[in-house]
């Protein structure tokens, strides 16, 4: 079909153990390194192997288009992302991708704040430097259980974009919910900001309140069960409701997102906001 | 008749309904050992948007291509039918009586004989392509389900839709899917899949198409050994959408490493012990 991505098996070409379950995994795959944008994810499983049967959405890094890799910042949790994690250099995965809408760049002027929970950080990296190289500016707040949660987090400055830490243990940076150093952040009376999100449900669904609340217009990166990756099984659909739409409707987060505007996210427990916003309410 | 597998080729779309479906809640798909279970419920556009906006595109493709009808009444059955026999670009349609994943209709029809072939004839009525219920796996003798089929004027059968299941999160102590049970596909359920096909097979004289579980050509050339004149793949096309090249690849290599020139020649060649 047109525009049918393509199905590679791509070679592992580095693993990096980070500690604990987190691992950086760099693959190589010319068009991915070339193409991929922030936001952007891949369906990959390791091997050949029939179990477990489906693949797994991992969001992209980084790409080097220099050595045609991309690198995924993979947290090993379940039988997929075991297997992928235990993987040796020189072994290959099957790739699809890349797949998925990007996040919206700021507009100039504009600051690009980036809410990350956990290895919800992984598209602020390729996201970082865009905007280095479209000369925004931008900043991180990484939230987490506990310091070992925050992987990757010197890896920001060196991009020119500063990253708060916070961890609901105090372990590293201030101690409470990402979203406390966020509000403060935003009290404080910054420039014109652009909110965007990835992480846990409960923390997406804080930050677009925040955003809402503040008239700041909020993208987030959702993640549900994903199947094919490719708008076929309709199994990682999310309620959506657009602006001009008169009542939400189910949509793909493989075609249609992962990244979504917050404001039109039908959020659990909370169905009937997106159709007050839509009848016109401020926002 | 033009079933795909003797002219190259076909897609079946998902279930449409005359009305736009929101389906299920999600989650709507666990996976499970070889296997995903699904309550997807029949999420759609309605047969009138897809005749406007997807089959245009479908016809782009040269293939076969058959349409899922589905129903809450009979008489819903033979107006989605209706819709379809006046489209163009519709080679056939497949009668969904087997969907386990909707309050009504779907199973109603496919968990009772008399109503089988109640919604057949309906549907043969209403239309003069080809007609393929695709039966459900969900009931105790399949043979009783295909001679309904067939005496109400089925022109083939698709067997078999997918399997009841149950997946706990032992955690929250609930279903893995928001709308409890769902249909289970893939890997897992193919010798049933088979065994029912097989069955069916030999209780009517009209082809059979196997579904079950199907990822390489060994898993398609079971079915066609068992007796049917076609194959469908659902679940493997979600973990590898280019599987279709590497099936014919190794299908035509089966067929030259048994001296054979026809996939057909293997149909109904399965040398079941005592039976001659």
């Amino acid at each position: 079909m047109a525009g049918m991505p393509a199905n590679r098996h791509v070679l592992l070409v580095s693993r990096e153990a980070l500690g604990g379950p987190y691992h950086l995994l760099t693959f190589r795959h010319r068009e991915a390194a070339r193409e991929a944008r922030a936001g952007q994810f891949v369906m990959i499983k390791a091997g050949a192997s029939p179990e477990p049967p489906l693949r797994r959405p991992f969001s992209i890094l980084t790409v080097d288009p220099e050595h045609e890799t991309f690198t995924l910042f993979v947290k090993a949790v379940g039988q997929g992302s075991r297997a992928l994690c235990s993987m040796r250099e020189g072994e290959r995965a099957q790739c699809l991708g890349p797949l998925g809408r990007t996040f919206t760049p700021p507009g100039e002027g504009t600051e690009a704040v980036m809410v990350a929970g956990g290895y919800g950080i992984a598209p602020f990296r390729l996201f970082s430097e865009e905007l280095r190289q479209a000369g925004r500016k931008g900043r991180v707040f990484y939230g987490g259980r506990t310091a070992s949660d925050l992987q990757l987090s010197d890896r920001f400055e060196p991009l020119g974009v500063s990253l708060v830490p916070a961890t609901e243990d105090g372990s590293l940076g201030q101690r409470g919910r990402v979203t406390v150093p966020l509000e403060a952040y935003l009290d404080a009376g910054p420039g014109p900001v652009r909110l965007y999100a990835c992480g846990p449900d409960a923390m997406l669904h804080a930050v677009a309140r925040l955003g809402e609340s503040r008239g700041l217009t909020t993208e987030v990166s959702l993640d549900p069960w994903m199947g094919c990756g490719i708008g076929t099984c309709l199994g990682c659909v999310v309620s959506v409701q657009r602006r001009e739409e008169p009542k939400p409707k189910y949509r793909c987060a493989c075609t249609e997102g992962p990244v979504f505007d917050a404001a039109a996210v039908v959020w659990a427990g909370e169905e009937g906001s997106a159709a007050r916003r839509a009848a016109g309410s401020p926002r | 008749m033009n079933l795909a597998v003797e002219i190259g080729g076909g897609l079946v779309s998902k279930g449409l309904y005359m009305e736009a479906r929101d389906g299920c809640p999600t989650p709507r798909i666990a996976e499970t050992p070889s296997g995903l279970l699904n309550a997807i419920g029949l999420q759609g556009v309605g047969v009138r948007a897809f005749v406007k906006d997807v089959l245009p595109r479908l016809a782009r493709f040269d293939t076969v291509v058959l349409i899922n009808v589905c129903g809450d009444t009979v008489d819903e059955y033979a107006e989605v039918t209706r819709v379809l026999d006046d489209a163009p670009g519709v080679h056939g349609l497949e009668i969904n009586i087997s969907c386990p994943n909707v309050k009504k209709g779907g199973m109603a029809f496919g968990g009772d004989p008399v109503m089988t072939h109640e919604v057949i004839k309906a549907v043969r009525k209403a239309t003069r392509l080809p007609v393929i219920p695709k039966l459900s796996p969900n009931v105790g003798d399949i043979t009783v389900f295909a001679r309904a089929a067939e005496d109400a004027g089925a022109d083939a059968l698709s067997c078999i839709n997918t399997l009841l299941g149950l997946a706990v999160d032992v955690e929250a102590r609930r279903p893995r899917l928001a709308f409890g049970t769902g249909g289970l596909s893939g890997p897992a359920i193919r010798p049933i899949a088979v065994r029912m096909a097989w069955q069916a097979a030999r209780a009517v004289k009209i082809p059979v198409i196997g579904i079950g579980g199907i990822s390489s050509a060994g898993d398609a050339l079971e079915f066609l050994i068992a007796g049917c004149r076609a194959v469908q793949i659902g679940t493997a096309n979600f973990v590898d959408p280019g599987l279709y090249d590497r099936i014919l690849g190794e299908l035509a290599a089966y067929l030259k490493r048994h001296g054979l020139e026809d996939v057909n020649q293997v149909v109904g060649t399965l040398q079941y012990p005592g039976v001659t």
